[in-house]
């Protein structure tokens, strides 16, 4: 990817005249309950320009979109539209004051033709679809966005369903346009298209915020950038293109995120001792030229080649949406890859069933841990023995007493803390679930190699020691660990060594030490010196 | 079976599937708009009841088709209300609803109509329309009960505004996707209770050909599972709108070879013909006969 060429088409960014603010935020918070999701946030989207929201999962980004739109309302500071003040108490508001969103998941009817959709909240009366289909089609390629109104729009691929949710905000005329991670769902070839889009319309005179994860389309297509980490806006930019590296660094760094004291959780933990071993160790697991097309045709996963041995944890450090989360679900044996093989403790895994990859010696700690490792409504006991229950079996039924006794011991040695084990599993705290199921985890039978990703996500201090304290356990009784994370002090924390991924491949591996953090944050903006 | 014959098993057939087209056009319209109405039996039940109670009160079947609106109208509430204010399921509150309307026009029936139940009620008669009524031939097929031209009327009205207005299209979609239709700025929970009072109305008038137009009395129970044929019409023409009268007609005529058979020498029994249009549903919905596509939403309540 050539950063920062400029894109065939794309007019360069307007000249800087001096920008007016059309929005404005100063010290805007957002909280729930106790979380505090956005602090103290100043920025100022203006007219004529487009302003990238960059940072991680969890950095607020969607949150301050939200509160833009009215889906939420902040808990505290104030916004200014133009000079009038601005609090939008639900989306319909914020459109009337010409704020207009495009979400990441379509509000599209898939029966109906794109025309009707288009028409539904606008037009009530007699439809005149033919006069209207030409009014709308004009207004789109006015944007450079064709459009092909009487298609029924389950018909049509995601970048064409796209640009109709974009066409419906723009017969809105709004005076701010906010599209969140609008190039996630996008084919390579049809980013360039999108971006071009955002910056006609930023030219039309609209404020057009834009996020994203990907640092190449900053530099094509933003005026200006923020980055937000831990709720926080942690550096501004006017000239992205030339503060690429400082953007990174902000994105991926501890200083600056005064709210996110995650990091005490691992800054607490013992340095790592491996263990001293002889001559080489047998493999966990081996992951040999692993690639990954999804359904629409996007290579999430590119060559992979990993070996971890016993008793190694790996971190795999990358922006995400680099092709971190298609592995992790490969290894689960949840998708399948395209081409390439991968074994757990020498076993070919590659076709494997979840039963089958668990049968081998393999734990996985799944990103969504609520969609896939637990079932919230059953207790805390059959949680921790899902998929294992014929262990308790007498003749045939479950003995209870057995079952709640063999759970006990799991609570006390994995320190979940739960009324009793029949609470059901979704009244424990987000802590309490994810230790119950690295207890689940971590005790299957013969367990040769543990695949954790993002395990301490939405935890908090005491719980995110307490998962990498077993998960470093796991390794000095030999297991091997492949670590997936986005927070890259808790890698340089916990891991051996960490592989960096960059657009579905891994660009380069470092041993895990904090003089090392720079490079890794160098490669993570995809830049190998 | 003689050319006369059949035109008189057409005239039957159609006259027959008249309750049924209008209860299966309403329930269309709340279908589309995502919500079941298995309390169309009941309204069904309530208009017949409402319609022979005005007209034997008054002596006149227009107020008896009054007297069905106005009783119906509450139910339709009620159903809409449960279903859509305070989203309960929507199968179990309609079966609900039958029963207790099952248990008040009983009573309503024994109050008013109990020492004078052989009586006929002052009714609307059939009525042939100049031109068509006088070609030979056929002629007789056309001589119905002026309601049944009310609703071929209503059936193109409403095709043409479910395809060609702006609440038309909202309709259908708040039926696949209310989320979408919400942030599209249209209120979905009033467009759905204006589609099940819509039901409510098209039920009052089904019932009350029943009562008034048809049998000129009203008994226990009369519309025997007509509601459930409605719902089982709609089912069965594929919640499209052309498809769903072919299937009432389709069971009207179903009906009326109970009739015919018998006089052209058919001996058949009864009640095999009166399973066949369940029969021929049971196998509509299970994708025996085509492919049955639902509105998605169909049946389930909408939150914001």
């Amino acid at each position: 990817m050539n950063q920062g060429a400029a894109v065939q088409g794309v007019p360069a960014p307007a000249e800087k005249t001096e920008p007016q603010p059309l929005l404005t935020l100063s010290g805007v918070g957002k909280r729930f309950g106790e979380f505090s999701a956005l602090s103290d946030i100043d920025i100022a989207f203006n007219a004529h320009q487009a302003h990238c929201l960059l940072g991680e999962n969890g950095a607020g980004k969607s949150t301050l979109c939200n509160l833009v739109f009215g889906i939420h309302q902040p808990t505290s500071g104030v916004m200014r539209l133009e000079d009038a003040p601005y609090a939008p108490a639900n989306p319909r508001d914020a459109m009337g004051h010409g704020v207009a969103m495009v979400h990441q998941h379509f509000s599209l009817i898939n029966e109906l033709p794109v025309i009707d959709n288009l028409l539904i909240g606008k037009k009530f009366g007699r439809l005149n679809r033919k006069a209207e289909a030409e009014k709308i089609t004009a207004l789109a390629t006015e944007f450079g966005l064709d459009l092909a109104p009487f298609e029924i729009v389950g018909d049509l691929s995601v970048g064409q369903r796209q640009r109709i949710e974009i066409v419906k905000c723009l017969m809105q005329r709004p005076r701010l346009l906010i599209l969140d991670e609008p190039t996630a769902v996008l084919l390579p070839e049809e980013i360039n298209s999108l971006l071009d889009v955002c910056r006609r319309v930023a030219e039309s005179g609209c404020a057009v915020v834009m996020v994203t994860h990907k640092l190449a389309e900053i530099a094509r297509v933003a005026d200006r950038v923020t980055v937000l980490r831990g709720g926080r806006a942690v550096a501004h930019s006017a000239e992205p293109s030339n503060d690429m590296d400082a953007l990174v660094r902000a994105m991926i760094s501890r200083e600056g995120g005064a709210g996110d004291n995650r990091n005490f959780g691992v800054s607490a933990l013992p340095p790592r001792n491996p263990a001293p071993h002889r001559g080489p160790r047998p493999e966990a697991m081996q992951i040999d030229n692993l690639s990954f097309v999804d359904e629409i045709g996007v290579k999430r996963l590119d060559s992979v080649t990993l070996t971890i041995t016993e008793g190694e944890i790996v971190g795999v450090a990358g922006v995400e949406g680099n092709g971190q989360s298609e592995l992790g679900s490969i290894l689960a044996g949840l998708s399948r890859a395209t081409s390439g093989r991968w074994f757990a403790a020498g076993r070919e895994m590659t076709a494997a069933k979840p039963r089958q990859i668990t049968a081998a010696g393999v734990g996985v700690i799944p990103e969504d841990r609520h969609l896939v490792a637990s079932i919230g409504q059953l207790s805390l006991a059959d949680n921790l023995q899902l998929g294992r229950m014929q262990r308790f079996a007498r003749y045939g039924l479950i003995d209870r007493k057995d079952q709640r006794e063999a759970a006990s011991t799991l609570m006390q040695r994995f320190d979940v803390r739960a009324p009793d084990s029949q609470s059901a599993f979704s009244t424990l705290s987000g802590g309490n679930q994810q230790k119950a199921v690295l207890a689940r985890e971590l005790t299957t039978p013969n367990l040769r190699f543990l695949l954790a990703a993002h395990p301490t996500r939405g935890l908090d201090i005491g719980a995110i020691e307490a998962v990498y304290t077993f998960i470093r356990q796991a390794a000095d009784r030999n297991t091997g660990v492949l670590l997936i994370s986005s927070e890259l002090d808790e890698l340089l924390a916990v891991a051996d060594r960490i592989v960096v991924f960059y657009r579905g491949r891994i660009i380069g591996e470092r041993p895990a030490s904090s003089d090392n953090r720079d490079h890794i944050g160098l490669l993570m903006s995809g830049k190998t010196p | 079976m003689t050319m006369e014959l059949f035109v008189v098993f057409l005239a039957s057939s159609i006259r027959l599937a008249v309750p049924l087209l209008f209860a299966a056009t309403g329930e269309y319209v709340s279908e589309r708009a995502g919500v079941v109405n298995m309390s169309v039996e009941g309204m069904m039940l309530t208009g017949a009841f409402g319609g022979a109670l005005g007209a034997a009160m008054t002596g006149s079947p227009f107020v008896g088709l009054l007297f069905a609106v106005v009783f119906v109208l509450p139910i339709a509430l009620l159903q809409s209300v449960l279903t859509n204010t305070l989203r309960a399921n929507q199968v179990v509150t309609g079966i609900g609803i039958n029963i207790l309307v099952l248990g008040l026009t009983t009573l309503g029936y024994r109050q008013f109509f109990g020492n004078r139940s052989r009586e006929m009620i002052t009714g609307f008669n059939a009525w042939s329309p100049p031109l068509l009524g006088d070609l030979p031939v056929i002629g007789p097929i056309f001589h119905q009960a002026g309601l049944a031209y009310l609703a071929v009327a209503i059936i193109i009205a409403l095709a043409w505004f479910i395809s060609r207005t702006g609440v038309g299209v909202a309709l259908r979609a708040a039926g696949e996707d209310p989320h979408a239709v919400a942030i599209s700025g249209v209120p979905v929970i009033a467009l759905r209770h204006g589609a099940v009072l819509f039901t409510g109305l098209m039920a009052a008038l089904g019932g009350a050909f029943l009562s008034i137009a048809e049998i000129h009395t009203f008994t226990e129970g009369m519309t025997r599972g007509a509601g459930y044929l409605a719902i089982v019409a709609v089912i069965f023409g594929n919640w499209r709108i052309w498809r769903i009268v072919l299937a009432c007609l389709l069971f009207g005529a179903a009906t009326a070879l109970q009739f015919q058979l018998p006089a052209i020498g058919v001996q058949l029994p009864n009640a095999l013909l009166i399973m066949m249009p369940y029969l021929l549903a049971l196998l509509a919905v299970a994708g025996l006969v085509g492919r049955q596509i639902a509105p998605r939403a169909l049946a389930q309540p909408f939150w914001k």
